[in-house]
C-alpha cells in the first residue's frame, strides 16, 4: 500500500522537484482507496462527490478536517517562529496592511476567524487604542480650560482605552487558541479580546453579530469554503466587510518559478530543521497551489452574496486580501 | 567633596517633590490604587472564569438558539435539544464533537436510581 502510494505522489507532483529526497513518503497521508499510474482512480460516481483535496492528496471530506487538525496542532507551538523564518518576516507587513486596509475606528466588533494565535487580533486592538487615544488628546487640546477635577476623572477613565471595540478570536483548533491566549496575557492584552473554539463551516454566532469578519490565512484549509463564505455573510452586519488574507496565484512568471522552488525545496526542509515536521510544511505549500485563483475565489464570494467584491495582490500575488461588504 | 554636592542635589530635588500640585497626587493615588483592586479581583476569580458578557453573542452552532451558562458545571446548555458545550481553560468549545448531551445523562442517572 505504501510503495504504489509513493508512486502515485512522486507522478502527481513532477513539477521540478530535482532535489526532493527520494525516500520522502508520507505515511500518514494514505488515500483511501488506491491508485494506479498517473493518478487515475477506479472510482464508482458516487465516491467521486465527497472527496476533496488535502494538499496534492487526494482524501475524504471527513478525513481532511481531522487531518487539518493534526496538522496544526503539531505545528501550534512553533507557528509564528516559523511564519517568520519561512516567510523572511514578511508576513508582519501582510497583516499590517491587512489591518491598514481594515482602518477600524474604536466601537468595532471584528470577528477573526482560523486567528488561532491572534496575530490579526493583537493588531486591531493596537490600531484601535491609538485611535482611541488620538481622539482623546485630540478633545483635550480642544478643551483648554479644565479643572483638576475634570482631568482627574480623564484619567480615572481610562479603563475603557479601547472604545468599546471588541475582537472574538474563533479557531477549530484547541492548541492554537491555547497558544494565542499565552501570548495575550505575556503581552499583557486583557480588555476587549474572547476566545471560541468554532468551526468556520458552523459559527456559534447570532445573525448580524460583527462589523468586520477576517480571515488570514485560514480559508484554503476549510473543507467547504462556500459553506464558510456563507457563514460569514450570516454573522455579519448589514453594511459590514468580509476581509481574507490568503496565499494566491502569483502573476509573474519569474517570481513564479523562484517561487515554486523556494516553496517546494526550502519550506518542508525548513520545516523538518526546526519544527521537526516535514509532513506539515508540505502540506502548506501543497494547499496553497490548491487554492483557486484570485478571480474564481472572488467569484466564490460573490456568489456567498457580498457584493463590491475586490482583491489586492500583495508581493506580486504571492498573497491577495479579497475584501466584500454585506449590503 | 562630590558626596556633598550630591547630598545638596538630592535635598533640592527632595525638597521640590514635597511639594507635588494636588493633581500629581491625585493621580499617583488613583494609580496606586487601581492595581490593588485588579490583583485582588484576580484572587478572588477563579482562573478559568467565563465571562458572561459573551453569552450576547454565542448561540449553538447546530441551531443558532440562545444558550444558558450553568456555573456549576461551567457549561453552555442548549435547553431545546438538550446539549451542553464544555468551557475549558475559560475557552467554550462550540463544536458539536465537544458537546454532550444531558438528557441522556438524566436517563443515565434514572436508571443508576432504579
Amino acid at each position: 500500500m505504501a510503495a504504489p502510494s509513493s508512486w502515485g505522489l512522486w507522478s502527481f507532483c513532477c513539477r521540478g522537484w530535482s532535489r526532493v529526497l527520494p525516500g520522502c513518503r508520507l505515511p500518514g497521508l494514505r488515500s483511501s482507496w488506491p491508485r494506479g499510474p498517473l493518478g487515475a482512480r477506479p472510482l464508482s460516481q458516487e465516491k467521486r462527490a465527497t472527496e476533496t483535496h488535502f494538499g496534492f492528496e487526494t482524501v475524504s471530506e471527513e478525513e481532511k478536517g481531522g487531518k487539518v487538525y493534526q496538522v496544526f496542532e503539531s505545528v501550534a507551538k512553533k507557528y509564528d517562529m516559523m511564519n517568520d523564518m519561512m516567510s523572511l518576516g514578511i508576513h508582519r507587513i501582510w497583516k499590517d496592511l491587512l489591518l491598514w486596509k481594515m482602518r477600524p475606528f474604536p466601537g468595532t466588533q471584528l470577528l477573526d476567524v482560523a486567528g488561532g494565535t491572534g496575530d490579526i487580533a493583537f493588531r486591531f486592538l493596537n490600531y484601535v487604542q491609538a485611535q482611541h487615544q488620538r481622539k482623546e488628546k485630540r478633545q483635550l487640546r480642544a478643551q483648554q480650560n479644565l479643572s483638576w477635577e475634570e482631568i482627574a476623572k480623564k484619567y480615572q477613565n481610562e479603563e475603557d482605552s479601547l472604545g468599546g471595540s471588541h475582537v472574538m478570536v474563533c479557531d477549530i483548533n484547541k492548541e492554537m487558541l491555547k497558544i494565542g491566549k499565552q501570548k495575550a496575557r505575556a503581552q499583557g492584552y486583557k480588555a476587549g479580546l474572547a476566545w471560541v473554539l468554532g468551526d468556520a463551516e458552523e459559527l456559534p454566532f447570532d445573525d448580524d453579530k460583527f462589523d468586520v469578519y477576517t480571515i488570514a490565512f485560514g480559508i484554503r484549509n476549510v473543507t467547504h469554503i462556500d459553506r464558510a463564505l456563507q457563514e460569514a455573510h450570516r454573522v455579519l452586519k448589514p453594511g459590514g466587510r468580509f476581509l481574507c488574507l490568503e496565499f494566491s496565484q502569483v502573476n509573474n512568471p519569474l517570481v513564479s518559478r523562484l517561487y515554486d522552488v523556494y516553496s517546494f525545496q526550502v519550506i518542508p526542509v525548513l520545516g523538518e530543521v526546526i519544527a521537526g515536521d516535514w509532513k506539515s510544511y508540505q502540506y502548506l505549500v501543497e494547499s496553497i497551489r490548491q487554492f483557486p485563483s484570485q478571480e474564481e475565489f472572488k467569484e466564490m464570494i460573490e456568489d456567498a452574496g457580498f457584493q463590491k467584491v475586490t482583491y489586492e495582490n500583495l508581493t506580486s500575488g504571492i498573497v491577495a486580501i479579497h475584501s466584500g461588504f454585506k449590503l | 567633596m562630590p558626596r556633598g554636592v550630591c547630598g545638596r542635589l538630592a535635598s533640592a530635588l527632595r525638597g521640590t517633590r514635597a511639594q507635588p500640585p494636588a493633581v500629581a497626587q491625585r493621580c499617583v493615588h488613583l494609580s496606586v490604587s487601581r492595581p490593588s483592586p485588579d490583583q485582588s479581583e484576580r484572587t478572588r476569580k477563579p482562573p478559568r472564569a467565563f465571562d458572561p458578557a459573551l453569552l450576547e453573542f454565542l448561540v449553538c452552532p447546530l441551531s443558532k438558539k440562545p444558550l444558558r451558562y450553568e456555573a456549576s458545571t461551567n457549561e453552555l446548555i442548549n435547553e431545546e435539544l438538550g446539549i451542553a458545550y464544555p468551557i475549558i481553560d475559560g475557552i467554550p468549545h462550540m463544536i458539536p464533537q465537544a458537546a454532550r448531551m444531558t438528557r441522556q445523562n438524566k436517563q443515565q442517572e434514572e436508571m443508576k436510581q432504579q
